[in-house]
């Protein structure tokens, strides 16, 4: 019982992160429809701008982090502004787009690999590494953050959405794009701003998985696919679903463990992700997939 | 010939057949799969099991080979392609990733990480495939025989539907295409015949391990299809002659292999990048994206 | 007569916005007929209900007595009703000659086994499937550009080449969504006769038309569309010489 309940947490835990990483691209995906694989890079490159900032630089931690948001928020925005829309200028489809993203993906791992090396490389928490124990489970502080950021994040983002004019406009965009520039709205501004702040959110879950093990240089890759996982099965356009996706993923990994080596856990993942297409193809809260233009 | 020469020409055979499949389902039917590096692991593991557990011979391998990599792809397409082209993305991504967790962990089959050793070389009733001359005329064989196998299929009325497709796919509902039917059709015929690389690269270095089925291999064939182009079929071909060329000649400036694997990458990566903005035909379709600035 | 088509009770609303509602009638075989109405009447939007790129709120829509609603629009072809779009939608970068053939049934052609276990059939099947494409673009004027590209083609071309594309299928109803529309007096000249000659094999035809002139000369039966329900149906003189009609259709 104690093993299921630390499973439990270590899975809420994970899950968060991938929470994160599910609604900053879901965020993005379903506003503007390009297959961001190239997020996976903002969040590795996140954890780099972490680690530059504190050990090169020197910078407080706390200064550290936020650097490194705002650093990855403008990544993100400049990966739009210099490749998606340039080649959407050129009548660019999807597929162009998603093999450009693919390609952008590559090149700055490996980038970061042969700057950084393979090795991981640290981020200096001090405090955070403590323990905290809650009856029966064993957590460190940092766990407990990173939950925390993961509600706090979703809520803001949610907020702004909601009650921001430019919320309003990313979420007119992402339900009717047409129409929405009939209205006046600029698509290239929304576009932008939707990447800076998909990215926004999902800089700290590359952040807080480097203060744990180091920021390495191949992680993303792994961590948007599975946030593409979360957003299909939480359905396409909602960031509710996208959050309980990905906090879905954690758990099932972590549970999984339970009775299954965890070289198979991506195997699992991937298994239920199929199962569920079939049964539930719109996912739990999605929309429409494909609209049809007539 | 030379031995290094022949060596060359194999693996341009092999690669070829990868990309030349790949490019049935990229470039003539706009859906892009992650996975073709798991399918030709799948060929080459299928082809080595059966060769060296049931001692069946080449061709007997070359067929399970396919069938291996056909099921394998239906049974990710048929789920996902019936959504949405991004649920095959999603769930080739997914396939890629098991299959080399097979390979690395069911090790009762597949021997993990050590690899299977010992693959015999082909024998065609009676004549023993031994030298590389041998090996080039079987790959030439193989590549030849997926070309025309492709060319069959986009120059018929079938081929005119795909076309359809990319160009309109609505436009091909409305005229009773059954599009989902057709896509997976495509996959499962793109996989069939990547598979059958995998199993002369086995019988060929007599040797498999998972290393060589990794995503990044994935990302490799798809340089090969953009590069070499995908509006023709033969196109990749080009590619592979070209990008097997290079790390000949990266191997004369000494650089260290930690370095020299991700340069490899970052120079693949960025081939794909530049290709969309100088050359996105054949990947280009209709105009499918409502929304342009 | 039995009805060919049959709607009943068709309704659709987008957001809040009743576009169609309460929408029954009848296509009548081997007639041509009209669906008029002022600018957002709902008649795209009920063309896109019957061939199932939209599915309705409530109400049935019957084929030779079977219901469509519900079936892809795949399976809606293949039943027997085809259409055109207002956008044409043809294959720009395919011949004219190609963008029909795909009209034709060939289902060995596109059979990847039989492509390579019964390649004489195949054969077979293509060449008159090529005979029966080039008879249709000559009855739609068109086979001296069998071999351009569909994109080569001028505006009014291209719209009686959609038209053709759906003519060579066996599907016995055909759904034209406002074929006079965009067309100068000159091609109207020309397309009116062909329309005209459209139902000459045997096959139905049901028209979106903007034009109430055209509209008489066009079609045999005329239904007129207001505000998403059917407010009147009859002869065409009748519909036209209306004058409460007339006023809601160039009225406010």
């Amino acid at each position: 019982m104690d093993l299921l309940l630390q499973l439990l947490a270590t899975g809420i835990v994970v899950g968060s992160l991938y929470a994160l990483c599910a609604v900053g691209w879901g965020l993005i995906y379903g506003t503007t429809l390009h297959f961001h694989v190239a997020h996976g890079a903002v969040f590795t490159l996140a954890a780099y701008y972490a680690y530059v900032a504190q050990h090169l630089l020197g910078l407080p931690l706390w200064v550290a982090v936020l650097a490194a948001i705002v650093a990855a928020a403008v990544s993100g925005l400049l990966i739009d502004l210099l490749i998606y829309q340039p080649l959407e200028r050129r009548g660019a489809v999807r597929t162009v787009v998603f093999i450009a993203s693919l390609g952008l993906l590559i090149v700055i791992e490996n980038i970061l690999a042969i700057v950084f090396t393979a090795d991981p490389k640290p981020i200096e928490v001090g405090a955070l590494k403590s323990s905290l124990r809650l009856g029966p489970v064993y957590l460190t502080w940092l766990h407990a953050l990173t939950v925390a950021i993961a509600i706090v994040g979703f809520a803001a983002l949610v907020l702004f959405l909601r009650w921001s004019r430019w919320g309003h406009a990313i979420r007119a965009v992402s339900s009717a794009p047409e129409m929405a520039r009939t209205v006046g709205i600029s698509l290239n501004r929304v576009h932008l701003l939707t990447y800076a702040l998909g990215s926004a959110i999902t800089a700290p879950a590359g952040i807080l998985v480097a203060m744990d093990v180091g920021a390495e240089p191949y992680r993303g890759t792994r961590f948007v696919l599975l946030a593409s996982v979360a957003v299909i099965m939480g359905g396409i356009g909602s960031l509710p679903g996208a959050l309980l996706g990905g906090l879905f993923l954690g758990l099932l990994e972590n549970l999984g463990v339970w009775k299954i080596p965890s070289e198979w856990q991506a195997a699992i993942s991937f298994g239920v992700f199929l199962l569920f297409i079939v049964v539930k193809p719109r996912g739990l809260f999605g929309r429409r997939v494909a609209s049809a233009d007539l | 010939m030379s031995a290094y020469i022949a060596h060359y020409l194999v693996m341009v055979g092999v690669y070829g057949i990868l990309a030349i499949s790949l490019n049935l389902l990229v470039g003539y039917s706009g859906i892009f799969s992650m996975a073709h590096a798991a399918v030709y692991g799948i060929g080459a593991y299928a082809s080595a099991i059966v060769a060296l557990n049931l001692g069946m011979g080449f061709w007997g391998g070359l067929v399970v080979a396919g069938a291996t990599g056909a099921l394998a792809s239906a049974l990710i397409a048929i789920p996902s392609l019936r959504v949405a082209g991004d649920y095959y993305i999603v769930a080739s991504f997914g396939l890629q990733t098991v299959i080399v967790t097979v390979f690395s962990e069911w090790t009762s089959l597949t021997n993990g990480h050590a690899g299977l050793p010992g693959i015999p070389r082909p024998n065609l009733a009676g004549w023993q495939i031994d030298t590389p001359f041998e090996y080039v005329g079987l790959a030439v064989v193989l590549t030849a025989f997926t070309y025309l196998v492709c060319r069959r299929i986009t120059h018929s009325a079938f081929g005119r539907v795909l076309q359809a497709i990319r160009d309109d796919e609505i436009a091909a509902q409305a005229m009773g295409r059954n599009v989902v039917r057709v896509k997976i059709v495509v996959a499962i015929v793109s996989s069939a015949l990547g598979a059958l690389g995998g199993s002369l690269y086995a019988h060929y270095i007599t040797y498999v391990n998972p290393s060589s089925f990794q995503l990044h291999e994935s990302i490799f064939i798809m340089s090969l299809v953009i590069l070499g182009g995908s509006e023709r079929l033969a196109g990749p071909l080009v590619g592979a002659f070209i990008l097997l060329a290079i790390p000949e000649a990266l191997k004369f400036l000494a650089i260290p292999d930690s370095v020299a694997a991700p340069m490899r990458q970052i120079f693949y990566g960025a081939l794909l990048v530049a290709f969309m903005f100088l050359r996105p035909e054949g990947i280009l379709g209709r105009e499918k994206a409502k929304v342009k600035s | 007569m039995t009805p060919l088509l049959s709607l009943r009770d068709l309704s659709k609303s987008f957001g809040g916005i009743q576009a169609v509602r309460g929408c029954s009638f009848d296509v009548a075989p081997g007639l041509i007929t009209g669906l008029i109405g002022p600018n957002g009447a709902g008649k795209t939007t009920v063309f896109n209900m019957i061939t199932g790129f939209l599915s309705p709120d409530t109400g049935s829509i019957r084929f030779r007595g079977e219901e469509l609603r519900g079936l892809a629009p795949h399976q809606i072809e293949r039943r027997g009703v085809a259409r055109t779009f207002q956008h044409l939608r043809l294959w720009q970068k395919m011949t004219v000659l190609e963008n029909v053939i795909v009209g034709c049934r060939t289902p060995l052609g596109e059979n990847v086994l039989a492509l390579f276990l019964r390649a004489g059939a195949v054969a077979a099947e293509e060449a008159v499937a090529r005979e029966h494409a080039m008879q249709v673009l000559e009855f739609f004027g068109l086979a001296d550009r069998a071999g351009e590209l569909a994109e080569s083609l001028a505006y009014p071309e291209q719209k009686l080449l959609s038209m053709a594309r759906i003519y060579a299928s066996p599907a016995e109803v055909l759904l034209l969504d406002e074929p006079t529309s965009g067309l100068d007096s000159e091609w109207l000249r020309r397309l009116v006769p062909i329309v005209r000659r459209l139902t000459e094999s045997g096959k139905t035809v049901l028209l979106i038309e903007h034009n109430m002139e055209l509209v008489a000369e066009l079609s045999d039966e005329v239904v007129f569309l207001h505000q998403g329900e059917v407010i009147s149906r009859g002869k065409p003189a009748e519909i036209t010489g209306d004058p409460a009609l007339n006023e809601i259709y160039f009225g406010v």
